[in-house]
């Protein structure tokens, strides 16, 4: 019985979640506020219409480049910060000061100097994803054990083979936590630019909707984003477990943050 | 001693090169001012803007958004982590929820607000406590069913009514990890406050922003960008402050 | 056979009695001072000096904080030392080799790989052809007691288990010296009585050349052929004590033993002489 719940809880938390909003609009009769179900009928024609469709599509392709961009940039930089005291002294306090910048407010500034195109777009998320990712690669490579690089330097392996064959195996978990972050990252930043852009894409579709009174497509959108997060959240978990299941299970929590 | 000072000028390093490289490019003609206004523009107008009522306004409503988001989401969050953490039931409830609702983009959320809720405070409010409350509850959580049995164990022989044992014993066995989460929470607060004001908003921080924007004012599109990022880290600096006071007896991390 | 501490007296004396052994590790002259934050800086070792020759099992013994494993790990070529030399087989130390295989307390095995590729890893390196080195990861992890626990990752084993699996990929890579840095140190004391007897029976076979860090004094009784005690603050070798006890030896057999029974109340009765057990670490 437990074992079959566990796996079912999230799957029930949706469908508890869904009903409470149903109840909730039944009870409140707003009419800017439509029932689950009226929302989720409205999904279908969303993602059969084509434009919307390829609106979306072409705002996760950049969402994937970005993301990836972001990861080989920031895990090398991550790595190599928790190895090397110098290289963390210089990074930090710049990382520091660039913490708390809203990312995604930098999209009219970006936009202003390289235009609507793909490459504002990217960059915007390039940035949004970078921190995290940095972060926990640094703090992986710091706390990877000065015993296991001193065998791997017995058996002959050069600092550069250390680098690459002990400290990014070691710090994988820690790692693949970042990226975990990141991943929800990439959609937040991605969405909120649309928003605040209101060039294309799904936070484009949300708001115009909004403007227009089409709540229903309103309330099916936000189903899909929410459910895309969810879902790459959830697909990416299955990947990292994979990737590192010979570690000591942790914290399996997201923590997600915009 | 001498190690820290190399460190300090090695930090600097960068920072400095930036507003070189930031100066040079508009210095050597690279980029227009109109695109990229010199620092010394920048931090001139900062320093008038700062000066002014209007954006003092500004600076004041976004404020408000922000402490009154992140202390619903501090009460929520700590409550609800505490809850799920002591209690079997309630952790079953709410664990499969969190799972759901963290990883859901809340940004997302914000249309749904503001037809709730409205264009005004709440609905920005609402969001900010939406994005601020799920870093606070995991750390919460994680701090709480981290807290050593022997502690609680100890605290019950000494003859602690085991009502008081969760504000004697495991809350203050969990406050590092909760002032974590908060201070996480703090930061998100700060940058999802001026994003739902850029989004759709009359005043704050963001609209300033979002009004430059749409005129091309390069200089003031900076200001307020480096106001809010200098809130989040002067606020990250006080809680930070008072993590290190209020958890003078705990080894450092 | 044996360690040489080059210092005039009895000690200098017994070794050349004794049957000439080659000299693999010298040291000489050593000193390691540590910065620290306060204003006088820690002096973790102070002008040590010592030869062990090959095939011998020297135990360094000593109380916590005494620098035994910074020797060690000074040998192992992982710290360099701030004044003086270790030679290995006449050669200046300048850093880590296969020749001297490091074992840790804290085991140190690669945790993403399996049993078998923690093994192989040193050979692997060493440029041997997969299927060869696996076939001697099978051998060496047969002899540990390991067969069956191939697949098995870190995680999944006891600490004595893994204490072996680190043993085995240390032997793999064929170095010539042997440096165990409190190699039982964190195991239990039934896990680490079998480890014990598991290890001489091991070394007995082919007598290659041990550095053993340990604060047990039973344990360096137990296996060593000589006993290099030290003291700290600053950390210096106050005795080296020959173990003229025979080989092979039996646990059961050497616990009736006055020999060895005098061995360990004379070596416990000079660590209390000098009250050093007692400071505060």
């Amino acid at each position: 019985m437990n074992g079959l719940l566990k796996p079912l809880a999230p799957v029930l938390a949706c469908c508890g979640l869904l009903l409470a909003w149903q109840l909730a609009s039944l009870g409140l009769k707003n009419d800017s506020f439509p029932t689950a179900l009226e929302s989720l009928r409205a999904i279908p024609p969303i993602l059969t219409d084509k434009e919307s469709l390829i609106n979306i599509l072409a705002s996760l392709r950049r969402m994937a480049i970005g993301f990836g961009l972001a990861l080989a940039f920031s895990i090398p930089l991550g790595l190599l910060m928790g190895r090397s005291r110098a290289t963390a002294a210089f990074f930090n306090p710049l990382l520091m000061l660039i913490y708390p910048v809203p990312k995604a407010a930098l999209m009219p500034i970006i936009m202003l100097w390289l235009g609507v195109g793909d490459i504002s777009k990217t960059l915007v998320i390039f940035l949004g994803v970078s921190l995290p990712v940095i972060y926990h690669s640094f703090e992986g490579a710091k706390a990877v054990e000065e015993k296991m690089l001193w065998s791997g330097a017995a058996m002959g392996l050069s600092p550069g083979e250390r680098l690459l064959r002990i400290v990014l195996p070691a710090a994988l978990p820690e790692i693949l936590t970042g990226c975990r972050t990141g991943l929800v990252l990439a959609l937040i930043t991605m969405v909120t630019s649309e928003m605040i852009a209101r060039q294309s894409g799904a936070g484009n579709i949300l708001f115009n909707a909004l403007d227009m009174g089409q709540y229903d497509t309103v309330f099916a959108m936000i189903i899909i984003v929410g459910a895309m997060g969810i879902c790459l959240d959830a697909a990416f978990e299955i990947v990292r477990r994979w990737l590192v299941r010979w570690s000591e299970p942790q914290f399996d929590m997201p923590l997600s943050f915009s | 001693m001498t190690r820290s000072s190399n460190d300090i000028l090695l930090g600097a390093a960068p920072i400095v090169l930036v507003l070189l490289l930031w100066q040079g490019l508009v210095s050597f003609g690279y980029a227009p001012p109109t695109l990229l206004p010199p620092p010394g523009q920048v931090f001139l107008r900062m320093s008038q803007q700062l000066a002014s009522l209007t954006f003092q306004q500004d600076v004041a409503a976004t404020l408000f958004r922000l402490f009154a988001g992140f202390a619903i989401a501090v009460v929520l969050g700590v409550s609800l982590g505490i809850a799920a953490a002591v209690s079997p039931p309630i952790n079953a409830a709410v664990k499969p929820i969190v799972r759901v609702l963290a990883p859901l983009p809340k940004v997302a959320l914000y249309p749904a607000f503001l037809l709730l809720l409205g264009f005004g405070h709440e609905s920005k409010i609402m969001l900010v406590a939406a994005d601020a409350l799920f870093p606070i509850l995991l750390s919460t959580y994680y701090g709480a069913t981290n807290v050593e049995q022997k502690l609680i164990w100890s605290a019950l022989a000494a003859g602690t009514p085991p009502r008081d044992v969760l504000w004697k014993g495991v809350l203050p066995a969990a406050m590092p990890s909760i002032l974590t989460g908060c201070r996480i929470g703090l930061v998100i607060s700060c940058i999802v406050v001026f994003l739902a004001e850029m989004i759709t908003s009359t005043d704050g921080l963001g609209h300033v922003l979002v009004t430059a924007a749409r005129t091309f004012q390069a200089v003031d599109m900076f200001v307020p960008l480096i106001t809010i990022s200098l809130l989040g880290l002067i606020l990250n600096g006080l809680l930070q402050g008072l993590r290190a006071y209020l958890l003078r007896g705990f080894p450092s991390v | 056979m044996g360690v040489t501490p080059i210092r005039p007296g009895q000690l200098a004396g017994v070794s050349l009695g004794r049957r000439a052994a080659t000299p693999i590790i010298e040291i000489e002259h050593v000193s390691q001072v540590f910065k620290t934050s306060s204003r006088r800086d820690h002096t973790a070792l102070s002008d040590i000096s010592l030869t062990v020759g090959e095939g011998a099992f020297v135990s360094i013994l000593g109380p916590s904080g005494c620098g035994k494993s910074t020797l060690l790990y000074i040998v192992g070529g992982f710290v360099s030392p701030t004044s003086g030399t270790a030679k290995m087989k006449g050669k200046p130390i300048t850093g880590p080799g296969p020749d001297r295989g490091p074992v840790f307390q804290e085991f140190a095995l690669f945790p993403w790989k399996s049993v078998l590729g923690n093994v192989m890893y040193g050979p692997l390196q060493q440029g041997m052809k997969p299927a060869k080195a696996e076939a001697l990861a099978r051998t060496l992890l047969a002899m540990v007691g390991l067969t069956g626990f191939e697949k098995f990752y870190p995680k999944e084993l006891s600490g004595g288990m893994k204490q072996r699996v680190a043993l085995a990929r240390t032997l793999a890579y064929g170095p010539e010296v042997l440096l165990m840095d409190e190699p039982f140190g964190a195991l239990d004391a039934h896990t680490r009585t079998r480890l014990q007897n598991d290890l001489l029976e091991i070394w007995e076979r082919d007598r290659k050349t041990v550095l053993f860090v340990t604060h047990s004094v039973e344990e360096a009784v137990f296996l060593s052929d000589k006993v290099v005690m030290m003291s700290r603050s600053p950390g210096r070798i106050r005795e080296v004590i020959d173990i003229d006890l025979p080989r092979p030896r039996r646990r059961e057999e050497l616990l009736l033993d006055p020999n060895y029974q005098r061995y360990i109340v004379e070596i416990e009765r000079m660590f209390d002489a000098s009250g050093d057990n007692e400071l505060p670490s």
